[in-house]
């Protein structure tokens, strides 16, 4: 019992509790002031940095608990012990990172106490009893992540399901941490439960507010995706690292499992970030109008850069891996066809429609958008081509699972060519909104976009429903060649993961940024000197200085974690499995 | 010689980052600043510089630009070419005049038909416009193919009132000083009163006071008293008339009392009185 009360981890929740019943004291001391500065860099830009790396740690604690213990069933079920050395794997990953995540929390919070500490008073004076709440699942959730990681090897063989109901119990309690925190954040944008003078009417009313369950589906799945993108990344590395074919064939299959995951939360991300933009405009115009044509427009313009690089990269490694797969040679042919449709979505995503520009641009071009290429920039041109870019990539993946595997079923031919007509049908079906999207006025429009996202996963279950029973029991025309794959595929995993960090630092300004002048939107206005809201350049230029201490501190916490295995590999119940040659992972 | 790999990775992203940021620096770089109050009360402007002010408004602070056009049909917002002259027909028995306010400050009354209710209340937060750019606005839209014959006097007296933002930090701003020690010095040795009216009293040279505390936030009344220049005159007034050295003759215990004296202006017999 009494190694649990001396880790750090816990000492920090400790911490973290009595900071949080500081802090009802600390907003009535600070009445009089509604503002200090943080020398050299200004409050802003303090809040900002910290609040960047704390979601970062966050995103990456909370997201790959989810898929590990996922992983874990499924070593569990098949009795695979690879599979339960992977989750593990995971798992430490992300314990190395707990400490630091608790720790910005806890710096973030003196950051609003200090500097901000009228706003914090209002907030405090709204939310006071969900902090109780915070701190309680904060208790819980460390308890029993610590039991899941400690008791790894206690509770195998017939005590496993204990193990597995912990892992699932650990993820439940970070996903209500989630959960609550995004009812601070989301109130900040569109505030309710509160009367015209801001006092609170209905503390449910103030967390269920217009933008909190899309924030808290949206963070869910792109938490997914963020960790499956750092997981792959730190496999990358030790791929490239690696001083064996054993231990190059163990980190490409990490690295596949971690990409595939990641790729599996990536494809439904832009459905949870439509319903998002939809509350926004439904709790108030003028944000939402603002957000996706005002001051911030260009920012789309970046988002889709990003998203594109994201699609593209994923494709390719999974192009890639298909080298290592014997019997993916039939399939190489549809490669081309795959990229162009990509490279055209990814172009007609990047179209933007009327931006800011000078009196002399817009006169060579003829008006705030071009006379062509502008209609490209719509919403109905760009919905379409990301739900094809979607049906794609799926396609992509679909093409790698069956890579080498021939169907026994005498229903194999037809259950393909149903798959081709369910993917030609959700393909009309998305263009045909599209293009119908433009006869129609924008509040109609908008619904359409709910067609074409309903038309693209009703194909990925019904294909999915096909495949599933087609290829069970598939003779294998060869093993995956695992640690064969091109070095260069290691690269692209670590692009993926940088660009996804990257992506939700400028989610994180678009977020914050869409508030402008008010601390919570309309009701707390932000008189301070930092009122204004930067532009986009300033912007990335914190993004990238975050980013890059994000990814230096992640690979000394590694290091750190790595540290306290050196010498012991050989006697741990979770030794690395012999991998190279094997299959059954896709 | 051969790399190390962690060397060759961190070049790699730093290769990435530096692609990404140096993009988002060769795009224009548009920062958005919050909206400066306007206050044209008690000043004698002209028709032409209220629909001036209007106009102002009307692409910045209002916000109106985002989903009405002029001449271009919108498909958020009516046209707004010749709304002068059509507001006079769209509600029965209203004229252009007062269905322009109303349509400002309770857009959802009368709704043009096609057009979805989307459009805010302009004096709520967060456009939160006051009662003299509700002036301004409704000159520049009576401007546009009607006649401008707009007074304050026709903006309801409760518009704007939640203008600076319910909660937080602006409504609750107070200063630690007297304000009878600082209508004292508002009389007296301040002089302020030789130029500024507040109720019946005080002089007709600067902008009447009798609701700066309404109108106006503490951090611009604290600057205007220190350093008048660098706020600007309000329009229909003499510029440069309002003593440089005011703020340097105070104490520093006059000037926090009489901020706690104007702060308590904010309209009606309170702030009338003597």
């Amino acid at each position: 019992m009494a190694r649990w009360f001396t880790p750090p981890r816990l000492r920090l929740s400790l911490l973290f509790l009595i900071l949080l019943c500081a802090v009802p004291v600390f907003a009535q001391e600070s009445k009089e002031v509604a503002y200090r500065a943080f020398p050299y860099i200004g409050s802003r830009l303090a809040v900002r940095a910290i609040a960047q790396l704390h979601l970062n740690f966050a995103a990456f604690i909370l997201g790959v608990p989810i898929f590990a213990v996922i992983i874990e069933i499924m070593g569990w079920r098949t009795r695979d012990p690879k599979y339960d050395w992977l989750a593990h794997e995971f798992v430490k990953l992300t314990f190395a990172a707990f400490s630091t995540t608790a720790l910005l929390g806890a710096l973030l919070l003196f950051l609003f106490v200090g500097l901000y500490p009228k706003f914090w008073a209002y907030m405090a004076g709204i939310f006071t009893p969900t902090f109780w709440i915070y701190a309680a699942l904060f208790f819980l959730e460390t308890f029993t992540v610590y039991l899941w990681y400690y008791g790894w090897e206690w509770l195998s063989g017939p005590k496993k399901w204990v193990h597995v109901c912990l892992g699932v119990l650990s993820n439940l309690f970070g996903t209500a941490i989630l959960v609550v925190s995004n009812s601070w954040v989301t109130f900040m944008v569109s505030p309710g439960g509160i009367d015209d003078a801001g006092n609170l009417v209905s503390l449910w009313g103030a967390i269920n507010n217009y933008a909190w369950m899309p924030i808290n589906i949206h963070r869910l799945i792109a938490n997914i995706v963020f960790g499956g993108t750092i997981a792959a990344a730190y496999a990358a590395f030790r791929f490239l690292s690696a001083t064996s074919d054993e231990e190059r064939a163990r980190y490409d299959w990490m690295g596949y499992i971690g990409n595939f995951v990641a790729l599996s939360a990536f494809i439904v991300l832009p459905f949870a970030g439509y319903y998002l933009g939809r509350e926004i405009y439904a709790f108030n115009q003028t944000m939402g109008i603002t957000m996706m044509g005002g001051f911030m427009s260009w920012l789309w313009i970046i988002q889709a850069i990003l998203i594109g690089v994201l699609f593209i990269g994923s494709n390719y490694y999974l192009w890639l891996g298909m080298e290592r797969i014997p019997g993916s040679e039939r399939y190489r042919k549809y490669i081309p066809y795959l990229i162009m449709v990509i490279a055209a979505g990814f172009m007609v995503w990047a179209t933007p429609r009327s931006l800011i520009v000078t009196l002399q641009e817009a006169r060579a071009m003829g008006g705030t958008h071009h006379p062509i290429l502008g209609f490209l920039g719509v919403m109905s041109a760009k919905n379409t081509a990301v739900n094809l870019m979607i049906l794609t990539t799926f396609l992509s993946f679909l093409l790698y699972r069956r890579a080498n595997k021939a169907s026994l079923r005498p229903w194999a031919s037809t259950g393909v060519a149903a798959q081709w007509a369910v993917f030609a049908l959700a393909a009309a079906i998305v263009t045909f909104y599209g293009v119908y999207g433009y006869f129609v006025e924008s509040i109609v429009r908008i619904g359409f976009s709910v067609y074409q996202v309903l038309a693209v996963l009703g194909a990925i279950v019904v294909i999915m429903a096909i495949d599933i029973p087609m290829f069970k029991g598939a003779k294998a025309t060869g093993q995956i060649r695992w640690g064969t794959i091109a070095p260069r595929s290691q690269y692209v995993l670590i692009l993926l993961a940088v660009t996804f960090t990257w992506l939700m630092g400028l989610m994180g300004f678009a977020r914050s940024g869409i508030r402008q002048h008010w601390h919570v939107y309309g009701v707390v206005r932000d008189s301070s000197p930092d009122a204004v809201t930067p532009a986009l350049g300033y912007a990335a230029n914190v993004i990238t200085i975050v980013t890059i201490v994000f990814f230096a501190l992640v690979m000394f916490i590694f290091w750190l974690g790595s540290l306290g295995d050196r010498g012991k590999e050989e006697a741990h119940a979770h030794a690395a499995p012999v991998i190279a040659g094997g299959s059954g992972a896709s | 010689m051969k790399l190390p790999v962690s060397v060759k990775v961190s070049a790699f992203a730093l290769i990435v980052m530096g692609a990404y940021t140096y993009y988002a620096n060769s795009i224009p770089q548009i920062q958005s600043k919050p909206p400066e109050e306007l206050s044209l009360e008690g000043g004698n402007v002209t028709p032409e510089q209220l629909v001036k002010a209007g106009e102002g408004i009307f692409k910045e602070k209002g916000t109106c630009e985002i989903c009405h056009r002029i001449g271009q049909k919108g498909t958020r917002a009516p046209d707004l070419a010749g709304t002068g002259a059509t507001a006079s027909k769209r509600k029965p028995g209203m004229g252009a005049k007062a269905y322009l306010i109303e349509s400002l400050l309770d857009p959802a009354a009368y709704l043009v038909e096609g057009y979805p209710a989307i459009m805010p209340k302009v004096d709520r937060p967060p456009i939160a416009l006051n009662r003299s750019e509700l002036w301004a606005l409704t000159a520049y839209l009576q401007s546009l193919g009607g006649s401008v014959d707009v007074k304050l006097d026709d903006i309801p007296k409760s518009a704007g009132a939640t203008a600076g933002g319910g909660a937080g930090t602006t409504t609750e701003f107070k200063m630690p000083g007297d304000p009878k020690a600082g209508q004292a010095v508002f009389m007296g040795k301040g002089a302020c009163v030789a130029c500024h009216k507040v109720g019946d009293v005080g002089g007709p040279v600067g902008p009447p006071l009798t609701e700066i505390a309404k109108i106006q936030t503490p951090e611009y009344i604290m600057a205007k008293i220190l350093n008048p220049a660098s706020m600007g005159t309000v329009s229909g007034f003499p510029p440069n008339v309002m003593p440089p050295t005011l703020g340097q003759t105070l104490t520093a215990k006059e000037y926090v009392d009489l901020m706690a004296y104007l702060l308590t202006l904010k309209g009606g017999a309170a702030g009338a009185k003597k």
